[in-house]
């Protein structure tokens, strides 16, 4: 018997007073999954693991580009650690948003490694595979009928962002993977979800109420980080039909009333409502209580259906080649007059590439010790002792980003000025080359509302025996 | 620490925790969590954590900042757009978690 047959059927013979037990065993599935605390939390019985493994917070780059933000060898240890503990303890496996950004080349990559594991380690399991890729031609028909709308004041769809999107990927929902988990699974491989499905699909299906599942699946999902102190260790939520129960799986780590509350806030607008494709989480009325110094119950999340689904889908297109000048200066005078000085180099840098050729690319200070981090600048009362500067280019080919980047090297090295004392250059390169060609620009260019009555067809499933 | 009056001080010298981070890639969310109950009440009540006075800070409209007081978290959570779009050319912070430190400084 599969193991979301045996947790299925284990529940439905159930007289409703057994609670269920999800395990968060990552929230970013690839960075390591401490030893200690999974393993602590194997030994109390969970009725599933739940691994997030992607978000949009990483940038546009992953989800254009199909590379995975984490290391091969570390989200294969990762994977083998948590499919081994699911398998033998009988129990389901769900992971999603596969491979850091979830479109297609992501879950290949994931589907491959776990192929991989099971080979090496001579290992039979069942596994559901969602796709989450959004195909363009019925995403185009949805912009046409009224059915795309922009997420926080993003730029209004057309069909050239639409085909000039490298992936496009929809957060599925609760429903794709509850289709997977009556299929007979042992393991859930998902692309792009929205991070609560993964946890709350189970308890939703088994008959648990949704408010609660949904905000025990919120909490969870970053698996400590609820905690004081926060940490990544996994996670155990204990959920009945009133409310949950979170205890995190190292000693050191206690979900607090007040902790646990305060985590409603993270990465989120607005603390009390959470939007999801099937509904709405409402945290208004819920309570925090301490069980004791180190553990939570929570009550009081309340559910509403949604009367149409809408699906979060996000895009990411090319914008050009990258290149990266890496320099520093200790120089009072140079690092005084700096702006001034980068603004002549640039004229003086563009006079000479675009000699024979249009002025086609994009060249960006960032002056680190000055102004490189904030997005409002600070202003020093002192200039700093030394300065960190990049120079970026961003252009159509990697060769011409390479050669605006090599030029803008040598002439800011050597560019005079007012008062110059250091004759020998402006510039310390830590090492040469001190040009870095880093690869592809990406840009968000799809970050909108789809309507769908079609959740099923959006994310397709497919089964494969291991 | 726990103040109910008294002289101004800076947001860093009794925050328990400031933060930063994107809430999506247009959006930054500023979390300013306290220690206890009288700090909260502190914060709230003095008026320096109005979307007037924090939008000069990110170079931003005030009608575009929302502050919300979350008293169960003993926090007062701030959203204000980001003028480049995380990740975009330009940007200076992809994840967005470097941008709390204009609040460090406020006088409270």
């Amino acid at each position: 018997m599969s193991a979301s047959a045996r947790i299925l059927d284990q529940f439905s013979k159930s007289n409703g007073s057994d609670p269920i037990r999800i395990l968060g065993a990552s929230g970013q599935l690839g960075y390591g999954i401490p030893t200690s605390a999974f393993s602590a939390g194997l030994g109390r019985q969970p009725h599933l693991i739940g691994c997030d493994m992607g978000s949009i917070d990483i940038g546009p780059y992953y989800l254009g580009s199909g590379e995975m933000a984490t290391a091969p060898a570390s989200t294969k240890r990762d994977l083998k650690k948590v499919l081994l503990g699911a398998l033998k303890h009988k129990i389901p496996l769900v992971i999603g948003s596969a491979g850091s950004a979830g479109a297609k080349p992501h879950l290949d990559k994931t589907l491959a490694l776990m192929r991989e594991i099971a080979r090496d380690n001579g290992l039979r399991f069942r596994m559901a595979v969602l796709r989450a890729d959004v195909d363009k031609n019925v995403l185009k028909v949805a912009l046409k009928t009224n059915g795309v709308t922009p997420i926080d004041d993003m730029p209004g769809l057309n069909d050239e962002e639409i085909d000039a999107a490298a992936n496009i990927v929809g957060q599925m929902g609760m429903s794709a993977f509850q289709r997977a988990l009556a299929e007979g699974i042992d393991i859930v491989i998902a692309g792009r979800a929205c991070d609560t499905a993964i946890f709350a699909a189970l308890p939703a299906m088994t008959g648990f109420p949704v408010g609660p599942a949904m905000h025990m699946a919120k909490i969870i999902e970053c698996a400590s980080l609820c905690c004081i102190p926060g940490g990544r260790d996994a996670i155990l939520a204990t959920l009945d039909h009133e409310g949950f129960e979170l205890d995190s799986m190292a000693p050191q780590r206690c979900a607090t009333p007040v902790s646990v509350a305060a985590h409603s806030l993270y990465e989120q607008i607005d603390p009390f409502t959470v939007y999801e494709p099937e509904g709405r989480l409402d945290l208004a009325r819920a309570t925090y209580h301490a069980i004791d110094n180190r553990r939570t119950r929570v009550v009081g999340a309340l559910w509403e259906d949604a009367k149409e689904p809408w699906v979060k889908i996000e895009g990411s297109r090319k914008v050009g080649e990258r290149a990266v000048l890496l320099c520093g200066t200790a120089d009072p005078k140079f690092i005084a007059q700096l702006n001034e000085l980068l603004k002549e180099v640039e004229i003086v840098v563009r006079d000479l590439v675009c000699e024979d050729s249009a002025e086609d690319y994009v060249l960006t200070w960032r002056v680190y010790g000055v102004q490189g981090v904030r997005m409002t600048p600070a202003v020093a009362e002192t200039p700093p002792p030394e300065a960190f500067i990049m120079a970026e280019c961003i252009a159509p080919t990697r060769e011409r980003a390479a050669e605006v980047v090599r030029t803008t090297k040598q002439y800011l090295l050597h560019h005079g000025y007012e008062g110059r004392l250091s004759t020998g250059g402006n510039l310390a390169f830590p090492f040469t080359p001190p040009e870095v060609s880093i690869g592809t620009a990406y840009r968000f260019n799809i970050y909108h509302l789809m309507r769908t009555a079609d959740l099923a067809g959006m994310f397709p499933l497919e089964i494969e025996a291991l | 620490m726990s103040m109910t009056a008294g002289p101004a001080m800076k947001l860093q010298d009794f925050a328990q925790v400031v933060r930063s981070k994107n809430a999506g890639p247009r959006r930054l969310t500023l979390d300013i969590i306290f220690r206890d109950d009288a700090d909260y009440q502190r914060a709230v009540q003095s008026e320096a954590l109005t979307p007037e006075k924090i939008a000069p800070l990110y170079g931003v409209a005030a009608n575009t900042v929302t502050v919300i007081n979350y008293p169960l978290g003993r926090a007062i959570k701030v959203v204000v757009p980001r003028k480049i779009m995380s990740g975009n050319p330009g940007d200076r912070d992809v994840y967005g978690a470097q941008q709390h430190t204009p609040l460090l400084e406020l006088n409270i």
